[in-house]
């Protein structure tokens, strides 16, 4: 289609309108209209195609060089090449050269700005179009993406691709959340499973009913730790079922098994968790916390509730999702006095007035480091330095045998609030040493015995 | 649950407990026996509730167990002790009745049960007596660390900071100063820091220390730090606990964690010598996180009668500090020399 438009319209615009086209790039990608898109890309693949035969003319060397960003840009070529000459080829058109060498400067990010321009033509309007390229440092970093449900694999449980989709659209979010209703949905998926004739549930049911459901929910978002724990738990119990008992039983077995193991380790462990953790608060403590995880909330309000203790709290809040606004109602209309801030400014002075910090993992890894959202390693270095403990609500199943020491070795990018200039990652790691307790249902320790408890657990079982 | 149990089951509360006070029985142990330590008190207090009791079934035996310890507990201003004695003998019981009875069968059986019970009934004493026996093995494990003078060759004896009336470590200092099946006795001085609270107490330690011939310099609280901040005067400072946390640090006489600061701030060794049976799942955070108030800051002024203050405090009898685990060396315990990473390790094996 744009090769079309690059042969249709060479001689029909002339070369004035190259250089405002170029200022005005960034603004009309913003309004997303579609005239505007197509005006804008016409004359920028003009120019480039013109400058194109001009540099092949002049030099040998210029040439190689666009074949070089061809060869990046691939299918868009024509767009992202364009501003890159410009650059050289400024001085010779005209007078803009500062413009010109701004843009061929940056050729990777405008070609990846001038992208969508492109391809939101031909494909669809959708935002969720993924529209940033991954420097190649993060190219081992995952994304959620919403995969449309007619591409889903046929295997795919109608449960499981309803949760596919609130969790590329972070509706479900956090990591037990997501454990739960994973499980929940596999069991829909296990109880609507006939084994085919010939073969046995125990070998049949993961590589071709589990694995497709798995592979799916992966594409949507990727996994957390404690859904890759339940899921290993999972294939490991399916394995274990006698060929001889009937599918009828077997089916009970797996399901019931599933049940157990919510009620252990997800709802139980949420009730000591928030117990142990609501003893930690006494009266006149000012407790502060960074946007809303449930269990913190659970654990504040029972501290009210159920202890009786008045204390107040200091919600600091990510300001790219604002979730602890519903955190800070919550609590106030249970009658707890509430600070909040919108972001990490004021740390420093919020953390003068604070008691302990209260906040929960996404994940714990095996050196006591904590996995949870970004900018909670912020908080954590800046409580260490005042003293203030940092204490961390974790079940057990969001510990994973792995060892981070950095926060770029796991992470995902956010997909909603990433452009082609910038990435936003989800998570931080926060080291061993800024935090002072892990509150687990096994029991509290402190982070460098996170390790002790996996085998507890590995033991027990 | 415990509502609903007792009115649809035949489970009776406190099956025969009414004439028996376990407080009495508690404060009794410790009175008559002054070498016997608080979590072991507890302990053996629990054991006459069981004998006392005619609990028939693991339930019942658990629930009486459990309502007993917190009687205990709600009797003491401190409590952190004791719960580490108590938390310790549930999960005693809870592990004696998991494992497989006599004859191999089904575990919690109720012959199991009825096993395990005859057998905490006769050796009642038992845990005492292993406490005791705990110091001794603390004694020898420690040994190696009071160097002799000989072996130093310096300038001077090789010297001791403690303080307060720590049972294990009277015994740890005591036994090195006597000789031992081919070993000959260490000479070493020792700094006593004196209580100025409880002056009999450290009276008692020091003329028991210098009894053995061993030199003690008492110096008040106030002159720690310069005691302590002498090059080659002090080589290490020794304390005793009353409690071992969670994440392997202790709950101490008042006053320790003090000591546990100048050890650090001058580079001394800070050693800590205690039994097993002290270690628990408490966790502090601070000084103010042990769970009670002790009550030690009492603000007034003068202007207001000290018969008016309505809220005047009542500061504990026995005030206790928490010294953090990033402060201690090592731990003198009857399992061998642990770091407080270790201690931590074995509590989570042992409790959790």
């Amino acid at each position: 289609m744009s090769t079309a438009q690059d042969g249709s319209l060479p001689e029909a615009i002339p070369e004035q309108a190259g250089k405002p086209d170029h200022a005005q790039a960034p603004q009309t990608n913003d309004k997303n209209t579609k005239t505007d898109a197509t005006e804008t890309s016409k004359p920028a693949k003009l120019s480039g195609a013109e400058l194109k035969a001009k540099a092949k003319a002049e030099k040998a060397a210029r040439r190689a060089q666009v074949k070089a960003s061809k060869e990046v840009a691939k299918g868009e070529a024509a767009v992202s090449s364009a501003p890159g000459q410009l650059g050289p080829s400024a001085g010779e058109v005209k007078g803009s050269k500062a413009k010109g060498k701004q843009d061929g400067g940056a050729t990777t990010t405008s070609g990846a700005a001038g992208r969508p321009v492109v391809s939101k033509g031909p494909v669809s309007v959708t935002p969720s179009e993924p529209k940033l390229t991954i420097p190649e440092c993060f190219s081992h970093l995952t994304m959620a993406k919403r995969i449309p449900i007619t591409q889903a694999d046929k295997d795919v449980h109608p449960t499981v691709l309803a949760l596919g989709q609130q969790m590329a659209t972070f509706t479900i979010d956090e990591s037990i959340t997501r454990l739960k209703a994973t499980l929940l949905a596999f069991k829909k998926v296990i109880d609507s499973y006939t084994t085919p004739p010939g073969n046995t549930l125990a070998r049949h049911l993961t590589p071709h009913v589990l694995n497709p459901q798995i592979d799916y929910l992966t594409a949507c978002r990727p996994m957390c730790f404690s859904m890759g724990n339940a899921i290993r738990w999972l294939k490991l119990q399916v394995s274990k079922i006698d060929p001889d008992v009937p599918e009828s039983d077997a089916k009970k077995q797996l399901c019931g098994g599933i049940d157990t193991f919510i009620q252990e380790r997800i709802s139980m462990a949420d009730l000591v968790i928030t117990e142990k953790a609501a003893e930690k608060i006494q009266d006149s403590d000012v407790i502060l916390t960074f946007g809303r995880s449930s269990i913190v909330e659970r654990a504040l309000i029972h501290a009210r509730l159920i202890n009786g203790k008045k204390f107040s709290v200091i919600v600091l809040d990510d300001p790219y999702d604002r979730k602890g606004q519903t955190l800070a109602k919550n609590l106030t209309a249970e009658g707890i006095r509430v600070t909040y801030c919108g972001d990490l400014g004021g740390l420093g002075y919020n953390l003068q007035d604070a008691t302990s910090i209260l906040v929960s993992a996404e994940s714990m890894f095996n050196n006591g480091s904590m996995y949870a959202p970004s900018g909670t390693c912020d908080i954590a270095i800046a409580a260490k330095q005042l003293g203030i403990s940092v204490i961390v609500l974790c079940e057990t199943i969001n510990i994973t045998e792995r060892v981070a020491t950095d926060s770029l070795t796991y992470n995902e990018i956010d997909p909603e609030r990433s452009s082609g200039e910038s990435l936003r990652l989800l998570y931080d790691t926060t080291p061993d040493k800024y935090l002072s307790l892990v509150i687990s249902e096994l029991g509290s320790v402190q982070p460098t015995s996170v390790p002790d408890l996996l085998r507890k657990l590995e033991e027990s079982n | 649950m415990a509502g609903i149990s007792q009115s649809e089951l035949p489970i009776r509360n406190n099956p025969d407990l009414e004439s028996f006070d376990i407080v009495t029985v508690y404060h009794k142990l410790l009175a008559d026996d002054p070498e016997l330590t608080m979590p072991v008190a507890a302990i053996e207090a629990l054991i006459e509730a069981l004998s006392q009791s005619s609990a028939k079934t693991v339930f019942e035996t658990m629930d009486l167990i459990k309502t007993q310890s917190a009687k205990l507990r709600g009797a003491v201003r401190n409590p952190i002790a004791l719960t580490h004695g108590t938390d310790l003998f549930q999960q005693y019981l809870v592990l004696s009745l998991k494992q497989p009875g006599p004859d191999g069968k089904e575990t919690s059986s109720h012959e199991n049960f009825e096993v395990v019970r005859q057998h905490l009934m006769r050796n009642g004493r038992l845990f005492a007596q292993r406490a005791k026996q705990a110091r001794e093995q603390i004694a020898a494990v420690g040994r190696p660390y009071i160097r002799d003078d000989d072996v130093r060759g310096g300038d001077g004896y090789f010297t001791v900071l403690t303080h307060g009336g720590s049972r294990v470590v009277g015994t740890l200092l005591g036994r090195a100063a006597e000789s031992v099946a081919g070993d000959s006795a260490r000479r070493f001085k020792v700094i006593h820091v004196m209580s100025e609270a409880r002056h009999a107490e450290s009276n008692r330690v020091v003329a028991a220390l210098r009894a053995k011939g061993v030199p003690v310099a008492t110096i008040p609280e106030s002159a720690a730090a310069y005691a302590i901040s002498k090059t080659h005067l002090v080589h290490m400072v020794l304390v005793g606990a009353e409690a071992v946390t969670a994440n392997g640090g202790i709950i101490s006489r008042m006053g320790t964690y003090q000591l546990a600061q100048l050890a650090k701030a001058h580079n001394k060794n800070f050693y800590v010598a205690a039994e097993q049976h002290k270690f628990g799942k408490t966790f502090p955070l601070n000084q103010f996180d042990l769970g009670f108030d002790q009550e030690m800051l009492d603000f007034h002024a003068s202007k207001t009668q000290e018969g008016e203050r309505k809220n005047a405090k009542h500061p504990i009898e026995d005030p206790v500090d928490y010294t953090p685990p990033e402060l201690i060396t090592s731990f003198f315990s009857d399992s061998g020399v642990l770091t407080p990473t270790a201690v931590a390790k074995q509590i989570i094996d042992l409790m959790y």
